[in-house]
């Protein structure tokens, strides 16, 4: 809960008041909800579960069930202010499409993951040789949708290959508190990325 | 829509008015309106008169009315029981009474029976005070912005100054919308279920079958018969097949499948009732001409086939434009009369127009009928749409 409560707000600040937002996987309405009162965001959110729409209604926040790249490609490019995708982007089929369709519909997009190089992660790996299991994996191999882990390094050699330029940058320690400057990839535990088309 | 979704109440026939929940006894009214009514086509009528019910009270502010309104077939009355001895309550009993997801303890619930419907509102078997005769053929084509238009001027009489939400589903949820583009500043809610914003070739194709039936049967005599005559042949065939659109292959399935009558109870022909299916939909269809006017059945497709929001603006979004209000569109993943897409689309619209709006759909398979189910789900959204007090637009 704490560790949601701080990327909320390192997302918050790349937010513009009054601005439109969509935040892709949404979930219940809690980041949008956070955006609405505190920016006056005009917020939509997709997801793909009735229950979470459900829940973003009850909260007034709008939210669009069904799937994120389908939603995109119904609106015109720049429709959006800002993208948001947060801690969603390992989970995707298609992460580069969404990324690219998002960087087209929103004049930028804040991406946010958890940093697979980080080096309990590695550790853990090495010596386990298993699934990484902590709290932030929480699920066995067998029970969690399919993932693709992905490291801070990984993800800025993305954005350089697709020519996608990094307004901001914030690597944070393993608490995901505190900022994290040195080794990012290594020592950073949670990432997250304001993104424009160059 | 169907008439039997809802699963039979379980009390004892005598009480079931009576039970916590239910909205108990009600009766229809009538709204005169006494001044001439111009239709969208230019014609006049010299004034007409709505059914309607209500549930609940009006609040001091005036501003806790919600308006249902009905699909093809339905009627004002969706809630509560006429007598004691009524076999069924109205038809969204399930959704609307004191503490259910319309709650009438909190909200003023008004339901009219549309313009150029059968129910007691003026259509097409009222009569023609210039003749003295039902109007027929001879009634004006009456579109949804009509219906609309007519339940306003009712809305202004019960004294309503906001309206919190406006529900249908079918014809119902085009109503709901047009409520929301006709009327920005009145409406703060709509609630659109298995509906579209223009039907396609399909749902039109069923629609010219009904209508063809009716028309081919002589009874019809181009819209000029007596009340309680007519193409009730034509009538109840246009209605065993509609019937068929409002439903899904599993859920036809699971409730008859192949089953087939007792020998007992079939007839020497070859062609009479053998499976549970075909006595079911000669039943629905024979049920449905004592209740419905056939002139009423083809003034009302047409109005469905003629609704056309992308088309009257030029784009869906230039449509939406006015609209003030917060929308929910529910779609229904077995629903191939008004499918989800059709809803998906109505909701990205709306979004593209930078309104507020929300699409949520439910896995059923009960097909189109499936807004009338029974689903705590369902209960849950709607409710949580209309609990919360309005926001005003950003």
């Amino acid at each position: 809960m704490e560790k949601r409560t701080v990327d909320m707000q390192i997302i918050g600040d790349w937010v513009e008041p009054g601005t439109r937002v969509l935040d892709l996987g949404c979930g219940p309405g809690d980041l949008l909800a956070y955006l609405m009162q505190t920016k006056g965001v005009a917020a939509v959110g997709v997801d793909l579960e009735f229950s979470r729409i459900a829940a973003c209604v009850r909260r007034g926040v709008s939210a669009y069930q069904g799937d994120m790249t389908t939603l995109m490609r119904a609106f015109p490019e720049r429709h959006f202010d800002r993208v948001i995708c947060s801690r969603t982007v390992q989970e995707l089929a298609e992460p580069k499409a969404v990324i690219l369709e998002a960087l087209r519909v929103g004049r930028a997009l804040t991406v946010g993951f958890v940093n697979h190089g980080f080096w309990k992660n590695r550790v853990a790996m090495l010596l386990g040789g298993r699934k990484v299991r902590n709290e932030v994996y929480t699920t066995a191999w067998f029970e969690s949708r399919p993932a693709n882990p992905v490291t801070i390094a990984d993800f800025e050699d993305f954005c350089a290959a697709h020519g996608i330029r990094v307004a901001h940058r914030v690597h944070l320690a393993g608490n995901w508190r505190d900022p994290c400057t040195l080794l990012p990839n290594l020592l950073a535990g949670y990432a997250l990325y304001d993104l424009t088309r160059a | 829509m169907t008439d039997d979704v809802e699963a039979a109440p379980s009390a004892p026939a005598a009480a079931r008015h009576l039970a916590p929940g239910d909205v108990g006894l009600v009766a229809p009214r009538d709204f005169g309106h006494a001044a001439p009514f111009t239709f969208r086509g230019g014609q006049v009528l010299p004034g007409f008169s709505l059914r309607y019910e209500t549930y609940g009270e009006l609040n001091a502010a005036r501003d806790n009315a919600i308006v249902i309104c009905h699909a093809l077939s339905g009627d004002h009355h969706c809630a509560g029981w006429h007598s004691p001895s009524d076999r069924k309550p109205g038809w969204w009993n399930n959704l609307i009474g004191p503490g259910k997801a319309v709650d009438t303890r909190r909200f003023f619930v008004v339901c009219a029976n549309v313009l150029g419907g059968c129910q007691g509102s003026t259509g097409p078997s009222s009569p023609d005070a210039a003749t003295g005769r039902p109007y027929g053929a001879a009634f004006p084509p009456v579109t949804i912005p009509d219906m609309v238009r007519a339940q306003r001027l009712l809305l202004d009489h019960l004294g309503v100054a906001v309206v919190h939400a406006v529900i249908g589903g079918s014809m119902g949820g085009m109503l709901a919308l047009q409520f929301a583009i006709e009327y920005p500043r009145l409406v703060r809610r709509v609630l659109a279920m298995a509906t579209t914003g223009r039907e396609s070739a399909q749902a039109i194709a069923f629609n010219e079958v009904g209508r063809q039936a009716i028309m081919q049967d002589p009874a019809w005599n181009r819209g000029d018969y007596a009340l309680g005559e007519g193409p009730r042949v034509g009538l109840a065939i246009a209605r065993m097949m509609a019937h068929i659109t409002y439903l899904s292959d599993a859920s036809m399935d699971r409730k008859f499948g192949r089953r087939k009558r007792r020998a007992a109870e079939t007839e020497a022909s070859a062609f009479d009732v053998q499976f549970e299916v075909e006595g079911y939909l000669r039943h629905q269809g024979q049920s449905f001409i004592n209740r419905f006017d056939a002139n009423t059945y083809l003034y009302i497709t047409r109005a469905l086939d003629q609704f056309d929001l992308e088309e009257a603006a030029g784009s869906l979004e230039v449509a939406f434009a006015p609209v003030e209000a917060e929308t929910l569109i529910v779609g229904f993943t077995s629903d191939w009369l008004f499918p989800p897409e059709q809803n998906r689309a109505l909701a990205l619209a709306l979004l593209r127009a930078g309104k507020r709006a929300s699409y949520a759909e439910l896995a059923t398979d009960l097909g189109h009928d499936s807004f009338l189910l029974e689903s705590e789900e369902l209960y849950a959204l709607v409710r949580g749409f209309l609990d919360r007090p309005a926001t005003p637009a950003p």
